[in-house]
């Protein structure tokens, strides 16, 4: 524990309230290169200390910043989230108490810790040459990110946990004028990348925008059709909040309990995976992480849950609390993961609809989406033919009825997935 | 703050650099959220942090939130610039020593936290109905306190107030559920709050979802759409707003790039994004590189005849600095940036445009937008809308996205409403979140629209 969190802890031990001491640090060194040159790098420092306080029912957030407050911001601090306790209203459902919590492997590497500014900045200018190596009449950016924060909660039933994990982020993107075309490739990692990393990130977004630079608009298709993971990802991102905890309770979702039936697919919350970017040992309230089949053979199993709101609908946390210190804990998601059926769709002739985008116009309580396809093809005796502009429209509870996974797994930083097959419609 | 000033100096004498600005920035902010009676959360905090840059050909940049890292925070930005050394130039201009506090009748910091409860809760309370499953109330305001210096000898103090209030239900019946909401907010005090007629807007608000429920969803297919002056604020920004931030088209990430001069919208149309009116929520008085807000002409009787910039962009295209560099917070950098962006008023009454549709849509509210400059294609999303027939509001549809051609759609303007407002509050990401605000007036225009029919 560090200093000024002891400090805290025996100020709250004379305090007659439950507690809990939420405290993040760390520091990220970015990187962005603009039309193949790095144009600006970026180191920055955070640090911040979160307090949330149960009093007789209710519950009083504060925070302050940084790691060296005084005594006296200290008790200051203590008497804000004390203050807010008394007059706020917010139900408090207790903090979690201790319990098991095991290791996720993987998530810290020393060598992104350790790594001098300046060597960072060296694989930036390598980044930039690369893209320079590799540009046809493409314009190419991009950036590249390094990080490495811990997160620390204390709190009144014993809980005393504290983890570090590091970060590398890689983009690329690339733009063609005439006839305009772009593309995109974006990953994340737990550890320090091999150059070759950075070498596919270029040579994605590059063949992605000759292929969008010859796709013209498709006539309207209604029928089979084939999702790539990112447009997996939209549409999952649509359907998601409805297993939201606090979505559920507060009436805002298609379900009230586990058991409904959505389709013949399994869909799974895990921050237990080694080195994915969305792994973490315990959540932003100390409950441990958890693998949590979200939609099992196609019937709702469970939601995503923190303490509160699975007290409330008399469930068990799915250790689904994210949080900065800034903030109390919400639900979201770790890595989500839709796993794979039987059959190969590698080789599938038809149309296959890459990217979308627009998913926040959508409406997730009633489902119905419209998104602009960013970029699809149609594969014809092994031909491409690629096309945009369209909009794939829908009703994502009766889309995800018809939704079949492949065999082969695409990760996109912390969602995993498949293609699949479903019965789709772009005007 | 003197002694920054003096070590920033100092820094850059032996880093051997020209050109550093530096943000110190406080925030206070309050935040109360309730759902179904219920409150969620509600939060007062405050927080001090720095973020520095120094140029070199390029930017480093750094920021810390811990006091004791704020000395080493600008010299670490110093030191990037130094390892950077890059070809880029920056209009750097004469220094700016202002002092400036967006005034408000009433401020929200003299309002108790008690009495900003009540609000929520007297909100909460009016938003019950019949059919109405859940109910939403969200409150927020803040002050951001920013001084800012430069090496050219700038000193700026700001003081920005902004307050926001939003309130939505979620109506179900036979399965079948709804949202609708309404968003209020402005660089104002408490005054904003006392001025909304609250019976009446959660009345609507409830009225339109119930209404929702009723519709069906529309057609699909390319068609004359009539937004209204909410739908095409957000269709502006999304199909023009993005395409002319400078930044986007120095990367050649837009379909904007090298068409100043030339007409790319139909004639009669004007639009603008002005920072500087006054209560707006995308308002502010200096950006985040110390320029001073001004009022831009971005199209002007259909020709583009500017784009937004920053100290960097101004440069590299030869044009006058207009002040569009804004940063989410001290722990960002400033990039080129919306501010209030709208549609200046035309000549046709609403009912002129309403009979001018045989066939067609009239499409309200902003469900936010995307756009891909450099593709030249954007999406926007509308709360709801109506069939038109031969001039004649007819039945509800349902919420639906819409999507064009920035090239296509401006010249596929037909009729430029005489109603302009400018008052639908929202927040524009780019990378980072910043406050905006849009509007227009009513215009009848072709875009594809996404129904499920």
């Amino acid at each position: 524990m560090i200093e000024a969190v002891e400090r805290l802890v025996k100020l709250l031990e004379r305090e007659n309230v439950e507690w809990e001491v939420f405290y993040q640090f760390g520091r990220s060194g970015s990187f962005r290169i603009e039309r193949e040159t790095l144009e600006r790098s970026q180191r920055k420092f955070y640090s911040g200390i979160g307090l949330r306080v149960g009093l007789k029912g209710r519950l009083g957030f504060s925070y302050i910043t940084g790691l060296h407050p005084s005594e006296e911001e200290l008790k200051k601090l203590v008497e804000r989230a004390v203050k807010l306790a008394k007059i706020s209203e917010v139900p408090f459902r207790g903090f979690p108490a201790s319990g098991r919590v095991n290791r996720v492997k993987g998530i810290y590497d020393g060598e992104i810790d350790e790594i001098p500014f300046e060597e960072a900045h060296k694989l930036a200018l390598e980044y930039a040459e690369l893209m320079r190596e590799k540009k046809g009449k493409e314009t190419l950016s991009g950036s590249l990110s390094l990080a490495v924060g811990t997160s620390g909660v204390v709190n009144s039933n014993g809980i005393e946990l504290e983890e570090r994990s590091t970060y590398m982020g890689v983009s690329a993107y690339a733009v063609l004028s005439e006839p305009p075309g772009t593309g995109s490739y974006r990953q994340s990692f737990t550890s320090l990348q091999p150059v070759e990393e950075l070498e596919r990130a270029v040579e994605k977004a590059i063949d992605e925008a000759r292929l969008s630079a010859r796709a013209r608009k498709l006539e309207p298709y209604s029928g089979e059709l084939v999702l790539e993971s990112n447009a997996l990802a939209s549409i999952m991102e649509v359907f998601l909040s409805n297993l939201y905890g606090d979505e559920v309770y507060h009436g805002r979702s298609r379900f009230s309990k586990p058991g409904d039936e959505v389709g013949s697919f399994t869909l799974v919350d895990d921050s237990t995976l080694p080195e994915l970017p969305g792994s973490y040992s315990f959540d932003g309230e100390g409950s441990p992480g958890q693998r949590t089949v979200l939609v099992g053979d196609g019937i709702v199993r469970n939601f995503l849950l923190d303490h509160t709101y699975a007290s409330f609908l008399g469930m068990e946390s799915t250790g689904n609390a994210l949080r900065t210190f800034r903030s109390v804990p919400y639900i979201g998601t770790s890595n989500l993961i839709l796993e794979p059926g039987e059959e190969s769709l590698e080789d599938y002739e038809g149309v296959i609809v890459r990217k979308v985008f627009g998913e926040h116009t959508a409406n997730p309580v009633s489902g119905d989406f419209s998104l602009t396809v960013e970029l699809g093809y149609v594969v014809e005796n092994g031909e491409l033919k690629p096309f945009k502009d369209n909009m794939l429209v829908g009703n994502v509870f009766e889309l995800l009825r018809t939704l079949k996974p492949g065999k082969e797994i695409e990760r996109i930083s912390s969602f995993l997935s498949p293609r699949a097959i479903v019965e789709g419609r772009l005007v | 703050m003197e002694w920054l000033i003096k070590k920033a100096e100092e820094l850059a004498r032996k880093h051997g650099l020209d050109y550093y600005e530096i943000r110190l920035v406080k925030v206070t902010s309050r935040r109360l959220v309730m759902s179904n009676g219920q409150l969620r959360e509600l939060s007062s905090n405050s927080e001090l942090g720095i973020g520095a840059r120094a140029f070199n050909g390029t930017w480093g940049f750094s920021s810390a939130n811990d006091r004791e890292r704020f000395e080493k925070a600008i010299e670490t930005a110093m030191k990037i610039a130094k390892l950077s050394r890059g070809n880029a130039r920056i209009y750097l201009g004469e220094p700016v020593r202002d002092e400036v506090e967006l005034k408000v009748k009433k401020p929200f910091t003299e309002v108790d936290i008690e009495e900003k409860l009540s609000l929520v809760k007297e909100i909460d309370g009016l938003l019950r109905g019949e059919k109405i499953v859940s109910r939403t109330v969200n409150y927020g305001d803040s002050i951001v306190e920013t001084f800012y210096f430069n090496s050219l000898g700038s000193e700026i103090r700001t003081v920005v107030p902004r307050i926001r209030l939003g309130f939505s239900v979620t109506a179900k019946e036979n399965g079948e559920m709804q949202d609708f909401w309404k968003s209020f907010g402005g660089t104002l005090g408490w005054e904003l709050v006392e001025g909304i007629d609250l019976h009446y807007w959660t009345a609507h608000v409830k009225e339109k979802a119930l209404e929702l429920l009723r519709a069906s969803s529309p057609p699909s297919g390319e068609m004359d759409v009539i937004a209204d002056p909410e739908l095409t604020g957000v269709f502006i920004h999304e199909a023009l707003g993005h395409a002319v931030e400078a930044d986007s088209v120095k990367n050649g990430d837009s379909i904007l790039a090298g068409r100043l001069g030339e007409k790319i919208a139909v004639d009669g149309l004007n639009v603008v994004d002005d920072p500087t009116l006054p209560g707006k929520f995308g308002s502010y008085p200096y950006d985040d590189e110390g320029i001073k807000a001004r009022r831009v002409e971005i199209i002007k009787d259909g020709v583009l005849v500017s784009y937004l910039n920053d100290r960097e962009t101004a440069e590299y295209f030869g044009l006058e600095p207009n002040g569009h560099a804004r940063a989410e917070s001290y722990s960002h950098q400033p990039l080129v940036r919306m501010g209030n962006t709208y549609v200046e008023p035309g000549d046709w009454s609403f009912e002129e445009i309403l009979e001018a549709v045989k066939n067609g849509l009239y499409m309200l509210g902003d469900k936010g937008g995307e756009v891909d400059t450099a593709n030249g294609t954007f999406t926007f999303g509308a709360k709801l809308g109506y069939i038109v027939e031969n001039g004649e509001i007819k039945e509800p549809v349902r919420d639906v996205a819409l999507s064009g051609k920035i090239l296509d759609v401006l010249k596929n303007i037909m009729a430029i409403g005489n109603d302009t407002r400018v008052e639908f509050p929202g927040y524009c990401g780019k990378g980072q979140w910043v406050p905006v605000d849009d509007g227009g007036p009513h215009i009848l225009t072709r875009a594809l629209v996404g129904g499920l029919r």
